[in-house]
């Protein structure tokens, strides 16, 4: 594959990727699928595999090619019913998806992709060959009724092959399609080599298809690709259109018979004189003196290869042979190889097959990347212009010029708004991305530990950033295992609970304002606060006496603490306390937050809550000292301006009487080490995180402000409480306070639970 | 004194062999400026762009060295004050102030200095290895790449690459946090 080109490869195997999701996907829905939706299942199971061999093929990737040809065989067995649809089956079926995936992302890693392992090939083989004595049985009956208007004679097909005419027709037609290029590049001097050698290729690939379907007239005509492309390398100049002209006419001839099939008809030709030309002119002798000199004119060699293509066209049988003579005749005079009627109708007829024109283009990641900081940049642009026409307003200009200006900068305004959501929504993906592979992971889990559980998805079309898509598959898969591992209880012990046996998992997801709302319950045991409070205790997480005050919602959440779990025997699924770290990681990377909800007996709910987008977010703007602070306004619940008696000192702690309950407070002028001035602490913005809320004392309120946020990650700015930065209107930087850190680790010393997150 | 402006040094910055390792003859092309009492150059291939002071949003809670962060054209970068780096004396701003933009182990960084002097090229013959010493003023050995020696003054190559390494950095880090 080394002489392939890498864009080529690059290209297949994105493609693969995706259609492995796809089969992955369908794999699983076909499990527990009936009737028609079976049978179209399987008909994209076999759509997706077949198109990766063929790639594969093409690219001379010999091993994807091998076992993707054994597994496709597997499925075509299925597709036609003779094997039924059972777990082993199934299993054996998702695990060639697995190793397809795994040849795929070896070959993605620069790698070459290994053999398929020998015992699943056994395996494919064996439900490839089931019941295959009754193969030959019911075969003509099996394919639609031959069209009599179609030319050619009717082709007579085991069932099995008949099924995979369908295929083999858009193989035809791909190559045929592949042959246009090459004959460009054929005529051209410098890549006439290269297009030999493809040619050859092509050549041989359609070769095989025509001898598997017995097509001899055919199979004569493409094997002139095979032995003329060596002879193209030192094709005198003269010579080289006549050949070309012929070949042209051999693809037009591979088209027509790609049509024929299609009705499941074989079109005959009297071939040897074009045979013969073209063997002639390989081997570079000329031919007959009327046919040298014609290519010196366009038209004659249209008028040449019509008469070409006419001679070839002898008809073998005899009732047919008028209507294909005719139409034959007639397509001659348009030699742009179009579909005869009779496979336009078939075409109607069966229009399901066609996929529907994509409308998308694929764009490269970083292009929109790029895209988006322009807009951010745009985005503090308009800021600053809106901040000009405040400073203007109390300029002394004309008060008309005036409100020009802030009419013009109001349409800026509106107009970034929509560029900023329309950047914003190319870059966003349905979850589908992610929801798509999740049945197959409840599936694998059900079976290893023997349990029952449907997994239900709703709201799998709700779009999310593709920043944020990335982040969310780590923790939904952990929250997920941990539902179908610890959650659900095995059958036996559902029926004693008389919980129906069947567990059920509900992921669902919905926009809610400017965040989306993921939530996976299941209706399992439950997580019991008594044990989890025991095990933090027992971790000194907490104190004993701290626990007494905390409630479950709030205990709940050590699950997240970093090696904590309750499970007592690690499985290789989970239970080694890993998983929902990393959930917390996750989701506070994306400003999100996290809530749990559970009752022993009763199942769990988590609910994962996160903005739509990261790169731009409304904030409030603060002063604090000399320098101004962003707060993510989506962390803010209230501003209050404390009286001087409702703030106390407790244990050397600052904190306020808001309504009912005691504030934390912290000093923001200390913990930025700001200079002390009198105006300090005028303001204590209310925020929280993952339930625990502190109040921020700042000095002065600027206002709210959309805000593009920039990462700190250089290595050197890292360390203070802050989650990036923004620049103001005026091309200054300020830092957007890390609202979780100060949360959570209050300065100096706090309660257990918060002293050991550093 | 030719102070260099921005676009200059731009033109030039391309991700080419930084090294100021020398091969017989072989010209440097260097940009040199001043620090505390020394004068110290840099590849000029590694230097981005040359700015005049400009505001610098402290980081509270970074370490002493680091000025802070700046705004290069929407783009945030970190500005470490090498005065700070090299244990000098901080000094307040002035006008011959400048801000060095590097690119470095792929990370783009500011540095303060002095003052800027020139863009040279000096044949790598006339430059010496590192001496194994400290120099005048603190400039740890390690961040010398070699000397060169000019008609009327001594040059000090910078190895920025050491200077602003990961290592380098937590080193420094630790430093701090035991300080504190």
């Amino acid at each position: 594959m080394s002489d392939m080109d890498p864009s080529l490869i690059q290209d297949f195997l994105t493609e693969a990727g995706e259609l492995i999701e796809q089969l992955d996907a369908d794999l699983v829905k076909l499990e527990t699928a009936e009737g028609d939706e079976l049978t179209e299942l399987c008909n994209s199971c076999f759509r997706g595999l077949h198109t990766i061999k063929g790639a594969a093929s093409f690219l001379g990737l010999t091993a994807v090619t091998t076992f993707a040809h054994a597994a496709e065989d597997a499925l075509n067995k299925m597709r036609k019913g003779e094997v039924p649809v059972t777990t082993e089956v199934m299993d054996a079926m998702l695990r060639s998806a697995d190793v397809v995936r795994d040849q795929i992302d070896a070959l993605s890693g620069g790698g070459e992709a290994a053999e398929g392992p020998a015992d699943l090939i056994d395996t494919l083989h064996r439900i490839a060959n089931a019941q295959a004595d009754d193969d030959d049985a019911g075969e003509a009956a099996a394919g639609p009724a031959a069209d009599h208007d179609a030319p050619g004679v009717p082709l007579e097909l085991p069932a099995q092959k008949a099924d995979l005419l369908e295929f083999m027709v858009q193989d035809l037609r791909d190559y045929a399609d592949q042959l246009d290029e090459v004959f460009g590049q054929v005529a051209n001097d410098a890549t006439r080599e290269e297009a030999a050698a493809q040619l050859a290729e092509i050549g041989d690939n359609m070769v095989k298809t025509a001898e598997f379907f017995e097509l001899d007239h055919l199979s004569r005509v493409v094997s002139l690709f095979v032995t003329t492309a060596p002879s193209l390398n030192d094709c005198p100049g003269d010579l080289l259109p006549e050949l070309l002209i012929r070949l042209q006419a051999a693809q037009r001839l591979i088209h027509d018979q790609a049509a024929a099939l299609e009705n499941q008809r074989a079109l005959t030709w009297s071939l040897d004189t074009f045979v013969e030309r073209i063997t002639r002119l390989s081997g570079h002798t000329q031919i007959e003196e009327q046919f040298v000199g014609l290519h010196d004119n366009v038209v004659d060699n249209v008028l040449a290869l019509d008469e070409i293509v006419k001679d070839t066209y002898e008809p073998v049988e005899a009732p047919p042979a008028e209507a294909t003579a005719d139409q034959t005749g007639a397509g001659a005079d348009a030699p742009s190889a179009e579909p005869t009627p009779a496979a336009d109708k078939k075409k109607e007829d069966a229009p399901a097959n066609k996929p529907a024109v994509e409308q998308t283009i694929r764009v490269e990641v970083g292009r929109l990347e790029s895209l988006l900081n322009l807009v951010g940049q745009l985005v503090l642009n308009k800021n600053r212009v809106l901040g000009l026409t405040r400073t203007l307003k109390d300029a002394s200009i004309p008060a008309e010029l005036n409100e020009e200006f802030t009419a013009a900068a109001g349409e800026l305004d509106h107009l970034m708004g929509e560029l900023q959501v329309g950047v914003m929504r190319t870059r966003m993906q349905p979850l589908a991305k992610l929801f798509d592979r999740y049945p197959r992971v409840i599936r694998d889990i059900a079976r290893q530990t023997d349990k029952k559980i449907d997994l239900l998805i709703e709201g799998k079309d709700t779009e999310v950033d593709k920043s944020v898509l990335e982040n969310l598959a780590d923790p939904l898969v952990h929250i997920l295992r941990n539902s179908a591992d610890h959650g659900v209880e095995p059958p036996a012990d559902r029926l004693a609970k008389s919980k129906p046996e069947t567990g059920v998992i509900k992921l669902t997801a919905e926009h809610q304002g400017s965040h989306v709302r993921v939530a996976i319950a299941d209706d399992g045991k439950g997580l019991d606060p008594k044990v989890i409070g025991g095990k933090a205790v027992e971790r000194g997480l907490v104190s004993p006496e701290q626990l007494d005050k905390m409630n479950d919602s709030d205990i709940f959440r050590f699950i997240f603490e970093a090696g904590f779990s309750t499970a007592k025997q690690v499985s290789d699924l989970s239970g080694r306390g890993v998983g929902m770290d990393v959930v917390r990681t996750n989701i506070q990377k994306l400003n999100g937050t996290i809530n749990i909800d559970s009752a022993v007996d009763r199942g769990t709910t988590i609910e994962i809550l996160i903005p739509l987008t990261v790169a731009i977010m409304p904030a409030m703007v603060v002063g604090v000292g000399r320098h101004l602070y962003s707060v993510p306004l989506q962390s803010i619940i209230e501003i209050v301006r404390p009286e001087t008696e409702q703030v106390h000192t407790v244990k050397g702690h600052q904190v306020m009487r808001l309504r009912d309950s005691v504030l934390p407070l912290v000093n923001m002028q200390e913990r930025l080490n700001e200079e002390r001035n009198d105006h300090g602490g005028r303001f204590a913005v209310v925020v929280a995180v993952g339930g625990q809320s502190a109040g921020l004392l700042v000095d002065k309120l600027v206002g709210q402000q959309e805000i593009v946020i920039k990462p700190l990650d250089d290595g050197y700015t890292q360390g203070g409480p802050f989650s990036g930065a923004t620049i103001q209107d005026d091309g200054e930087v300020s830092l957007i306070l890390d609202v979780t850190q100060l949360v959570r680790q209050p300065p100096a010393s706090a309660g257990p639970p918060e002293t050991r997150a550093a | 004194m030719s102070a260099i402006e921005t676009s200059a040094a731009n033109d030039l910055a391309a991700p080419v062999d930084h090294s100021v390792a020398a091969g017989e003859n072989e010209l440097l092309q260097l940009v040199s400026f001043v620090v505390g009492d020394e004068e110290f150059a840099v590849p000029i291939l590694s230097v981005q762009e040359i700015n005049r002071m400009m505001q610098i949003t402290r980081v509270p809670q970074s370490p002493p060295f680091v000025e802070g962060v700046i705004n290069l054209r929407g783009k945030i970068i970190p500005v470490i004050n090498l005065r700070e780096r090299f244990g000098m004396e901080k000094l307040d701003d002035s006008e011959d102030m400048r801000i060095i933009v590097v690119e470095v182990n792929d990370r783009v960084i500011g540095f303060t200095v002095d003052r800027v002097n020139e863009v040279l090229r000096i044949s790598a013959d006339i430059v010496d290895p590192a001496p194994q010493m400290v120099l005048s003023g603190g400039v740890d050995g390690d961040y010398v790449q070699g000397v060169g020696k000019l008609d009327d003054r001594l040059l000090i190559l910078l190895s920025l690459e050491r200077l602003f390494s990961d290592e380098e950095m937590a080193e420094v880090d630790a430093a701090t946090v035991q300080a504190a």
